[in-house]
């Protein structure tokens, strides 16, 4: 029993982490309408930022910063040099320059930083136990990190001016337009805020697990497939299917193995598709 | 082959495009649906013919129900349908587009092209001989070899026709088949539809060429705002105060 | 010198096999598959494991690896044809992903991330010099041959008048009674077939595969390829893998002569150089990605 309880709580927390992912996922399909690949190397981005940072100034808070305006700035970078000239055209164009950019980023980070996984050096702390539950702290930690930026996300999209305009364009672009809401601003906003999210669930990964080159694109498949279980372009949907594929992953490893975790992210997304195009909370999409 | 619609429905959003609409197709029959723009005619054709999945009510083929079944395997069973705005195959010729439409070529499955060559070229010849005749009767022998995508919109009409004509259909579902076709086509084309009626296949067609229409059809239904308001013979139905309504939106 | 050229000739014939197959997806069809390297590795698998445990001839290794790769296409055609374009690129990504994942934990099939060494060279009795590199690149060369008269034999058939027909209306096309995701499955099938064959052939070439060398990078190159070659012609797909080979065995040279940078560094750089091929090409050259079909 106790067993599957730390299986539970460790479900939560990588949950929270592909909540995120899935978050800044399903905000640039819900805006900017197309899936963005390089979601996953931004995180990487994000957690080699959080790595130097945390390497340069021995503050973990700075260093988490440091990653995330990292992501923000990558995010923002690739909408101005790239996205922005392809938004006239089909969605495949930019997937595919999306990938382009995400093997870009890749390029320059294990280029900047060397191939080798490495690991924050954060100190070892025992992990408490509660009625025979074993807790990490720092679980605990990560998960209140996780907790806190998704607060600031739906703050911004659901309290803010800008996040109403956000919320007017993923509902009706033209509408939007034609409500005088500029185009530019939202997307300026849009970037920042994915990139940031991004960069925070790396900083999150990297510090449960390890940090390496890869450690972003291999989230990218469960990321998708929580936003497409959450229902593509909206935000809190894709932060329940998150943990609801985070725990289903750590709750059926004992099952299947520890390296078929993944593959359930490609099964659900299949059956989703299949099933069910616009997940559990979505609207009517057009995935036909 | 007979059609039959009941209470069939579709909505969007709060706009209800199609409401309880029933009618029937006997076979063999003639049958037009006029209205004005945006009464859900072509709406309508698309729940019958598969494009559309309805709401509500159900729409039988020879006593089949084929609410359920996609849109292509409709057409296989002999039902087809003809689109307002024409779908041609911009890239491919008038002659492809015709021989494209041609059923049951081994030509298109691997195991025909790869280990049956021969029999392919014969269906190919025999196709092209159909084809040939289709292009001759609509006189698109001008542009025979032309991309469609090039063609007239008058012309690209007279193609979806063609189309639909070469699957061999029992029933055939037209949606305006005349608009922006020359007059004395559309008399030929005329003569040409009664005469496949005569050999059995039936028509369901919508039209706005009303003079045309009247000479050809046996019953017309009118539709307005999703519904049917009248049915019955042409000159019944156009004398209906409430048809004329819908058609002049006041005392006539 | 002659080795190292029928080396990179060996290597080029087999990346122009996958843009064949690729060609056939992308530039007849449309289809976007972003998981080519999964048939690639099915095939590559499949011959290595039937020739060295199986113990079987290398022709049914061949065989196995088209037909197991072919396979491998029906399931995912069947689920992700009736897909928008960009959910259809994801799954076939997963798809590849996930074969990569089957193959690193499977270890009692394919002995996981240490591979499968040993795997025996085609033509083995005619040693190891130059005899036995032409003759592999005369089989190479072969099966190329082939595969572009299997493409041509598609595109003028009726067949192939319906998958033009399908890329200008689709609907149209089911309206006539056809359906569409038929001719797409198959087309996806025998374009994986080739992939796997392709798989086979680098498996005996190589001799020694493990998970690692089937990343989804080997998709994007020859995305890469046919992209540069230009999408939907024959002529594209074999000019764009010859450029491709410039690029890989390029940049392996500047290794050479450059020494402060390590392989993994050349690796990254690699990486980086494709991704921003990719970039560039979507923006620059649209005609790449936006349809440069196949006319017949």
């Amino acid at each position: 029993m106790v067993f599957w309880i730390e299986l539970l709580i460790a479900g939560l927390v990588s949950g929270l982490v592909i909540g995120l992912v899935a978050l800044s996922i399903t905000l640039v399909f819900g805006i900017a309408r197309f899936p963005n690949a390089a979601t996953g190397d931004t995180m990487t981005l994000g957690a080699y930022g959080a790595l130097a940072g945390h390497a340069a100034t021995g503050s973990m808070l700075i260093g988490g910063a440091i990653g995330a305006l990292g992501g923000a700035a990558v995010g923002l970078a690739a909408y101005a040099l790239v996205f922005r000239r392809l938004s006239n055209r089909s969605t495949v164009a930019l997937l595919v320059a999306s990938i382009g950019i995400g093997f870009i980023i890749r390029a320059g980070l294990s280029l900047a930083f060397g191939h080798t996984q490495q690991v924050f050096q954060v100190p070892l702390v025992r992990p408490w136990r509660f009625q025979g539950v074993r807790i990490h702290p720092n679980d605990l930690r990560l998960a209140a990190t996780a907790i806190a930026s998704l607060a600031v996300v739906f703050a911004t999209l659901y309290l803010t001016p800008i996040g109403r305009r956000m919320r007017a364009v993923a509902d009706d672009p033209a509408l939007a337009r034609v409500s005088g809401i500029s185009p530019v601003r939202v997307m300026v906003a849009l970037w920042l805020l994915a990139g940031a999210v991004a960069a925070v669930a790396g900083v999150i990964l990297g510090l449960r697990t390890v940090v390496s080159p890869e450690m972003g694109w291999e989230m990218l498949l469960p990321g998708f497939a929580a936003a497409i279980l959450g229902g593509i372009g909206n935000p809190a949907g894709a932060v329940v299917a998150g943990l609801i594929i985070g725990i289903a992953q750590e709750m059926a490893t004992p099952v299947v193995g520890f390296t078929y975790k993944i593959a359930l992210s490609f099964v659900v997304m299949l059956v989703v598709l299949l099933v069910r195009p616009r997940g559990l909370f979505g609207r009517v999409e057009g995935v036909r | 082959m007979s059609l039959v619609l009941a209470d069939l429905a579709k909505s969007w959003g709060g706009f209800c495009a199609v409401d309880a609409v029933s009618l029937t197709v006997p076979k063999g029959g003639l049958v037009g649906i006029i209205g004005p723009n945006g009464a859900g005619k072509s709406t309508l054709f698309s729940l019958v013919s598969g494009f559309l999945a309805p709401d509500a009510g159900s729409v039988t083929l020879d006593g089949a129900d084929i609410t359920r079944l996609a849109a292509h395997e409709r057409a296989r069973r002999g039902m087809v349908r003809t689109f307002q705005v024409p779908r041609e195959f911009a890239h491919l010729t008038v002659r492809e587009n015709l021989m494209a439409a041609v059923p049951g070529q081994s030509g298109e499955t691997l195991r025909g092209l790869f280990l049956r060559p021969a029999m392919v070229r014969v269906e190919e010849q025999a196709a092209a001989a159909r084809v040939a005749d289709t292009i001759a009767f609509l006189r698109l022998d001008p542009v025979a070899d032309t991309p469609a995508g090039k063609l007239s919109g008058g012309q690209k009409k007279l193609l979806e026709l063609g189309r639909a004509l070469m699957t061999d259909p029992a029933l055939i579902l037209l949606d305006e088949p005349f608009a922006g076709v020359n007059p004395v086509l559309v008399e030929a084309l005329s003569a040409h539809i009664r005469a496949l009626n005569a050999r059995g296949i039936g028509f369901l067609i919508i039209e706005h060429d009303l003079p045309a229409l009247t000479r050809l059809v046996g019953d017309i239904h009118v539709m307005d705002r999703g519904r049917v308001i009248a049915s019955g013979p042409p000159a019944a139905v156009l004398a209906d105060a409430a048809v004329r309504e819908a058609y002049l939106g006041g005392s006539a | 010198m002659e080795a190292y050229l029928a080396a990179i000739a060996a290597i080029a014939l087999i990346y122009v096999l996958l843009s064949l197959g690729l060609t056939l997806h992308y530039g007849l069809t449309g289809l976007i598959n972003f998981g080519h390297v999964g048939f690639f590795c099915i095939g590559a698998y499949a011959a290595a494991i039937l020739s060295t445990t199986g113990g079987m001839p290398i022709v049914v290794g061949f065989v196995a690896a088209a037909v197991l790769a072919g396979l491998a296409a029906w399931p995912i055609g069947l689920v992700s044809l009736r897909l928008r374009d960009d959910y259809f690129a994801i799954v076939t990504l997963g798809f590849s992903e996930t074969v990569r994942l089957v193959v690193t934990s499977e270890r009692w099939l394919t002995n996981g991330v240490q591979g499968i060494p040993g795997i025996p060279r085609l033509f083995e009795g005619l040693g190891v010099g130059m005899p036995s590199a032409l003759a592999i690149l005369g089989v190479l060369l072969a099966v190329n041959a082939a595969a572009v008269w299997l493409f041509f034999r598609l595109v003028k058939s009726p067949f192939g008048r319906m998958i033009e027909a399908i890329r200008d209306n689709e609907e149209a096309v089911r309206a006539l009674g056809k359906d569409p995701a038929r001719f797409k499955i198959r087309v996806l099938m025998l374009g994986a077939a080739l992939a796997g064959i392709a798989g086979a052939f680098y498996a005996h070439y190589i001799g020694y595969i493990v998970p690692d060398q089937f990343i989804p990078l080997v998709t994007f190159y020859v995305w890469m390829a046919i992209i540069m070659g230009g999408v939907g012609r024959i002529s594209g797909a074999i000019v764009g893998s010859l450029l491709l080979m410039l690029f890989l065995e390029g940049s392996r040279f500047l290794r050479d002569v450059v020494p402060f940078i390590s392989a993994v560094d050349m690796a990254s750089v690699r990486i980086g150089a494709v991704g921003l091929a990719l970039v560039l090409f979507t923006l620059y050259r649209p005609q790449g990605l936006m349809g440069d079909y196949t006319r017949r």
